[in-house]
């Protein structure tokens, strides 16, 4: 009996639980496409109004208290924000302040609501771009919610508020790897004015940790910032580990420097292939002619990817097309195949074809070496 | 005493048939917070920040191609286009007897090359390679058949790129697919090896020039059971299990692996049924042996469309190479299986594919047969037996319409038509594909040649599934 009963009862909670369900499936539907039917209507009407506004300063359309708490309002000002510039824009900054929509947005972003409405709020504060919400969104570099943590650094970047940058290197090494690697997307929006707190943060902490100060290293490089070139030398004087090493070799070929060529040439006889690897690649990125000798070297690496990466060095190096001509003779199988792959990707088969079709009569080494058999 | 034995197994699976369900209800609500955070993110299309980014670090898309001359032209002109900033294309074609070759060489102007081709994983001998001309960075491996594993391995070595996407040739990527995965990586690039992406069926929808214009539920029966399931998988559970970075599966239709990792240990199982699963889990043990602190993650962002079998014959076959592939790994992995060494993978969700998939047709499948037998001999009485098949039914319906309430934030499925499709079909599925599909995974329980072969799904190629059946042409 007691079995019936308690079968009885999951039958019941089951059936009301599909019912439910099913309720709130069809509710739910109906009730999205009706209110997204309904905010891109409002969108479009706001649009209208904003346009008016930024290009008429005595425009009469009423912009309502409503209106400017009203998330399509919202997403109608950060479409037009996108595409203004010089006295529109002030005038959309004017409305902006006028109506106290970003003192809402703030009010939002401190308050209690749930992630959606304050995520929201930190989005469009970071769109809208209004330099009184710097110190706000400085504040919330700490907020209890990674997200909303982004997208404060990534408001306080699109300001260029270099005096939040201390703040956002500074949560480097209490942060998470993948909010670090937002906030690394950050500070590259601040250009070279990242670039001394990022290296003063690597210098300190490379030898206590390998995340941060290699994801430092990289964000420099992502900045492209010559004058760090000489202090990223001395952080690899200093030994570091292997994976700052690498981040250093890799910032070093993207600022592509020729001074830090010397530095890095000896690198391809480091004991370590992937740092060896990475230093053939960065010695194509910077293209210096001196590279030559020691990438044609390298082509005769004990590992295949140093290998790989040295022939394509070469293809991107001027002087370097001959060294892989004379590779494609190379005793070893993947240092000729490397070779012949870096001259093709470079457009040099499609040229020997050319030369061929049109009737050249010298030799084709690199055709020669294709139609071979492995 | 048989009588009592048979209300008492009847009961037993009811149990089983509960704890199941809840087991699952606690994967969905864990999901549907992950989903919400997702969609609150996808929303401001964060990810694309990275398509300016040199952050981004170049991938490799490796497609294995067996008899895939009616759609792998269109296929790889929609891979070609997909936003990222730097990635090359390898088809490996697999012995082939149609014309894939010969279609991808006249397409994309193909030429033989010597090139390197390093064979750090095993696969069967390589003819020949080919690179494009055409503007698209292809390179094409064409090689002796050895099956999708051993195309895959044979891709991986071609490889220029650290990171290598595993992929089908009849799919369709949604634009930013790549930008949405890579950014897992990029955002935890030391930890993070492998990411799955959400897969859905591409039956039923409207595809022009390689793209997704619309999509929408198909009329046929048997793949609009599949958009139920592939929903039911790809929402409910799998966010769940990469929350809790215990992800058993990353999809063989879009899977994201660190090269190097790949090679390390030993690359796809050649032969293997489940390879994909397989594949992740020897990572999983891989690194977790050497104490490794990883990640495998699924991002649901990164939609991929896929066909699906649209006949039963097909449909068997699958299921009855997935419940193999299945087997196969739950033995090789049993030492994982509620190994608490192996923490929330060991305890939660490989104990749960133990529990839930693996046992999951057996005990249906006696449930099925006791059950209605204990009623028949007055062991069970009508109002159990009702309240059984109530308590059965709901469950699997309750969690067929919780995966469609997740499946609200990505809007594939809105359209009344679509969503009324799906409902008729999660109170369909209980009356007779649900039987289907257990006596189908009980038919690979019990081996024979018959389930050992991959056999051929019937592809309509990705440019024709928008015609009719009629003018489809065959794999």
């Amino acid at each position: 009996m007691l079995d019936i009963r308690i079968a009885e009862i999951g039958t019941f909670v089951i059936y009301l639980t599909d019912v439910a369900l099913l309720l709130l499936l069809v509710g739910l539907k109906t009730i999205h496409r009706s209110r997204m039917r309904d905010h891109d209507r409002r969108r479009q009407e706001y649009l209208g109004v904003l346009s008016r506004h930024v290009s008429y300063q005595d425009c009469t359309d009423p912009i309502t208290p409503r209106m400017a708490g009203d998330s399509a309002f919202l997403d109608a000002l950060i479409d037009v924000r996108e595409v203004l510039s010089g006295y529109e824009l002030a005038n959309l900054e004017a409305i902006v302040a006028e109506h106290g929509v970003s003192a809402g947005l703030v009010r939002r972003l401190a308050s209690p609501f749930p992630l959606g409405r304050r995520l929201r709020a930190a989005v469009a504060l970071a769109e809208i771009g209004d330099k009184t919400t710097a110190p706000a969104m400085i504040h919330h570099l700490s907020d209890r919610e990674p997200d909303v943590r982004v997208e404060c650094a990534r408001g306080l970047a699109r300001l260029k508020w270099t005096a939040a940058i201390d703040d956002i290197v500074a949560r480097f090494a209490i942060e998470e790897a993948p909010v670090r690697a937002r906030f690394a997307d950050s500070l590259v929006g601040f250009g070279s004015k990242a670039t001394w707190p990022l290296l003063a943060y690597a210098r300190v902490n490379h030898r206590a940790e390998d995340a941060g100060p290699a994801l430092a290293l990289r964000t420099i490089g992502r900045i492209r910032d010559l004058a760090a070139a000489d202090s990223i030398h001395q952080i690899l004087e200093e030994g570091p580990s292997l994976e700052v090493t690498i981040a250093s070799v890799e910032a070093l070929g993207v600022i592509a420097s020729p001074y830090s060529v010397e530095k890095v040439e000896p690198l391809l006889h480091d004991d370590r292939w992937q740092v060896r690897a990475k230093s053939a690649s960065a010695l194509g990125q910077i293209s210096e002619p001196s590279s030559v000798p020691w990438l044609s070297a390298a082509l005769r690496d004990v590992n295949f990817w140093v290998r790989r990466n040295a022939a394509s060095a070469l293809a991107q190096v001027p002087t370097g097309i001959e060294a892989l001509y004379d590779a494609l003779e190379d005793a070893d199988p993947y240092a000729a195949d490397a070779a012949a792959e870096a001259l093709a990707d470079a457009g040099e088969l499609v040229a020997a074809r050319r030369r061929v079709s049109a009737g050249s009569s010298g030799d084709e080494p690199l055709l020669a070496h294709m139609e071979s058999e492995a | 005493m048989v009588l009592d034995v048979m209300a008492w197994v009847g009961y037993a699976t009811i149990f089983y048939f509960v704890a199941m369900q809840m087991y699952l209800l606690g994967l969905t609500v864990v999901s549907g917070f992950v989903l919400r955070r997702n969609h609150h993110l996808r929303r401001f299309n964060r990810g694309t920040a990275m398509l300016s980014s040199t952050n981004a670090p170049p991938v490799s898309i490796v497609i294995p191609a067996y008899n895939e001359e009616a759609g792998i032209v269109d296929a790889i002109r929609s891979m070609s286009i997909v936003k990222y900033p730097r990635f090359e294309i390898i088809v490996t074609n697999d012995g082939s007897s149609d014309g894939t070759l010969d279609a991808l060489i006249e397409a994309f102007r193909l030429e033989k090359v010597r090139i390197p081709y390093r064979p750090d994983l095993d696969s069967e001998p390589i003819r020949a390679i080919y690179r494009g001309r055409s503007g698209v960075d292809i390179t094409v491996i064409d090689k002796a058949n050895g099956g999708r594993a051993d195309a895959l391995n044979a891709g991986i070595n071609a490889a220029r790129y650290p990171y290598v996407f595993c992929t089908d040739a009849d799919v369709v990527l949604a634009p930013d697919c790549l930008v949405h995965a890579m950014r897992r990586i990029v955002d935890d690039r030391e930890r993070t090896v492998g990411v799955g992406g959400n897969v859905r069926p591409l039956n039923g929808s409207r595809i022009e020039m390689g793209h997704l214009i619309s999509a929408s539920v198909p009329t046929g029966l048997v793949p609009r059971m599949q958009v139920l399931e592939y929903v039911r998988t790809f929402l409910a559970s799998r966010p769940a299990w990469s929350q809790l970075n215990a992800l058993p599966l990353v999809s063989g239709a879009f899977g994201i692996w660190r090269r190097s990792t790949v090679v390390d240990v030993g690359g796809f199982a050649r032969g293997h049924m489940g390879e994909d699963l397989d594949l992740t889990m020897r990572v999983h043990r891989f690194l977790r042996d050497r104490g490794d602190e990883y990640r495998i993650v699924y991002e649901p962002s990164a939609v991929i469309w896929t066909e699906v079998p649209n006949t039963l014959r097909v449909l068997r076959r699958q299921r009855i190479r997935w419940h193999r592939g299945l087997m196969t790994a739950i033995s090789d992995f049993k030492g994982m299986t509620f190994n608490p060494r192996y923490g929330r993978l060991g305890m939660v969700t490989w104990g749960g594919f133990f529990l839930f998939e693996y046992l999951a047709p057996i005990i249906e499948f006696i449930g099925w047969v006791v059950v209605p037998t204990a009623w028949l001999l007055g062991a069970l009485s009508t109002q159990a037996l009702v309240s059984m098949l109530v308590l059965a039914f709901g469950a699997g319906l309750a969690n067929s319409l919780t995966a469609l309430l997740l499946d609200e934030s990505y809007g594939y499925f809105n359209s009344p038509v679509d969503t009324s499709r799906l409902v008729a079909m999660a109170l369909l599925e209980n009356f007779g594909p649900r039987q289907m599909t257990v006596m189908w995974r009980i038919r690979a329980l019990l081996g024979g040649s018959a389930t050992r072969s991959w056999g051929n799904m019937e592809r309509r190629g990705v440019a024709n599934l928008a015609k009719p059946t009629g003018t489809a042409g065959t794999g």
